[in-house]
């Protein structure tokens, strides 16, 4: 079968695997929902150009209509008009089903795992000398008062860890630590799971509020240690620049 | 004639296109898989009749399925404890339209007074910190409803908190909760009418979704000392619970009309073209 159908059909299918298929090997997978519009896009651009001219139109939709109008069918391409037909209403009939039946999903959440810290936590630079005698006194502080939740390897495996929801931070993950500024770290840790704004809903983190039990000094301290122990460097806008 | 012919294209590509991509489920992604436990939510099946509310082991309750969570031991504020005796809870629930039940079974190996289970809701629509309700810094939360039943007072307590330190049993009982122990696991029953007069209680309305969370101590004596008590607890943060609503027969009213609207627009589609072609 040759026209413009058949081509726009393999421009649709080879679009989609290049989509779902080609592109996560050099990027992160694209999410149906974006999948889905980019393919909606490339069936305008089909639309488009079949539709340019009379004769173009007549090509791409011709074939179309006959087909559903069934003047002069008969055999398989009267069979195939008839499933058409009563195909149609019935995948409506399931989509509106599929709708309105009650589901046993609860409302998604949309947490945000990073929410903006207060401004008076933005750019506050570690006090402290970042030497081999505060490492280590991060370290020991690290060690009494995270590691049962983030891990004595820094990894969010600590002995109590299993059960939280959501996990405790995994610090030797470059996702995590390695992506925020040390000033961050001090909001996260002085205030914890109650200095989360509305958009850290609904609020399960279990971060204790640590400003209520130990002084500034150990917390930059800690964050050192951490950084250290993860193997990780604080974010900085040097970089950036 | 050719503007018209356009226009009709259009229409078919874009409806057939839509509507395809819609019902293969193509717009939208599976939820994700939960990292944590095996469940996010409970349901609270609904059934005629009485609730077995004062036997743990009733067999209605083993006719249903549950959920199950992990529990993590108290960190988030002092006195901690960094390990707990139960890891996980099974929890169930049951509703007949006018009362809730919900049975949370959990693994403890001994018998004690000490033993105690609690599950906590948040309180209308205000968000809440699991963690009590303890006000959030920079947002104001909301209060929670706390059911707590001791194995040494052999019944429930209907409480409320908004922070540390400021959890009372409210001057309206509620709640009334029964336990069983057998063979190293605790079976506790709590029960309450879906709606109360009492602004400080959780409302339960079938089909409404409210957080729910637990959690469970460990009484055991060891050298003298009752293993958790107070803060030192297993707990869980917010998951999800809904009564589950009567089954709603509008639906279908609906898809007759989406199945009557489909085969309009294809009578109507046809119709145009057969005229088209013959003109």
């Amino acid at each position: 079968m040759k026209g413009p159908i058949a081509s726009g059909a393999t421009l649709l299918v080879l679009m989609f695997i290049f989509l779902k298929f080609v592109l996560p090997l050099v990027t992160a997978p694209l999410p149906a929902s974006l999948i889905y519009l980019y393919l909606a896009l490339t069936l305008s651009g089909i639309m488009i150009f079949g539709t340019m001219s009379a004769s173009s139109l007549e090509n791409l939709m011709g074939p179309i209509f006959r087909f559903l109008s069934g003047k002069g069918q008969s055999g398989v391409g009267q069979m195939a008009r008839l499933a058409v037909l009563v195909l149609f209403p019935l995948l409506v009939g399931w989509q509106t089903y599929t709708r309105l039946a009650p589901s046993d999903l609860p409302p998604a959440e949309n947490r945000t795992i990073h929410p903006a810290p207060p401004g008076e936590f933005v750019g506050l630079a570690n006090p402290y000398q970042n030497n081999e005698a505060n490492v280590n006194m991060g370290k020991g502080l690290y060690a009494a008062y995270c590691s049962p939740c983030h891990g004595a390897n820094y990894d969010g495996k600590g002995t109590a860890a299993p059960g939280f929801n959501p996990p405790p931070a995994n610090f030797s993950d470059p996702g995590t630590i390695a992506q925020l500024q040390e000033s961050y770290l001090f909001w996260r840790i002085k205030k914890g799971g109650v200095g989360l704004p509305v958009e850290g809903m609904p609020w399960k983190s279990a971060m204790p509020r640590w400003e209520v039990e130990l002084p500034d000094e150990f917390i930059w301290k800690i964050i050192m240690g951490e950084y250290d122990g993860a193997h990780q460097s604080p974010r900085t806008w040097e970089e950036e620049d | 004639m050719l503007n018209r012919l356009r226009f009709l294209s259009m229409i078919i590509w874009v409806g057939v296109f839509g509507i395809l991509g819609l019902s293969i489920g193509f717009a939208s992604d599976p939820p994700p898989a939960d990292e944590v436990g095996t469940s996010v939510s409970v349901r609270m099946y609904q059934v005629e009749g009485t609730l077995p509310v004062d036997d743990p082991n009733s067999s209605q309750w083993a006719s249903i399925p549950g959920s199950e969570f992990k529990l993590a031991p108290q960190v988030h504020w002092p006195e901690r404890i960094q390990e707990v005796t139960v890891k996980s809870v099974k929890v169930k629930g049951l509703h007949n339209g006018e009362e809730g039940a919900i049975l949370v079974e959990y693994e403890d190996p001994t018998e004690d007074p000490q033993d105690a289970a609690a599950i906590e809701f948040m309180v209308g629509d205000q968000k809440a910190h699991f963690a009590h309700g303890q006000p959030m810094l920079q947002v104001e939360g909301g209060p929670v409803n706390i059911w707590f039943w001791k194995k040494e007072n052999g019944k429930a307590l209907d409480m409320s908190a908004k922070g540390f330190k400021t959890l009372t049993t409210q001057e309206k009982q509620d709640v009334k909760a029964t336990g069983a122990w057998e063979g190293g696991s605790w079976k506790v029953v709590f029960s309450r009418a879906l709606k109360t007069e009492d602004d400080k209680d959780v409302q339960i309305e079938p089909g409404e979704w409210r957080s729910v969370a637990f959690a469970f101590w460990d009484g055991a004596v060891v050298d003298g000392i009752v293993k958790e008590k107070g803060s030192q607890k297993a707990v869980s943060s917010w998951w999800s619970i809904r009564a589950e609503p009567s089954a709603d027969n509008s639906i279908f009213g609906w898809v007759i009309l989406g199945l009557a609207l489909a085969a309009g627009f294809e009578f109507v589609v046809v119709r145009k073209l057969r005229k088209g072609q013959s003109a």
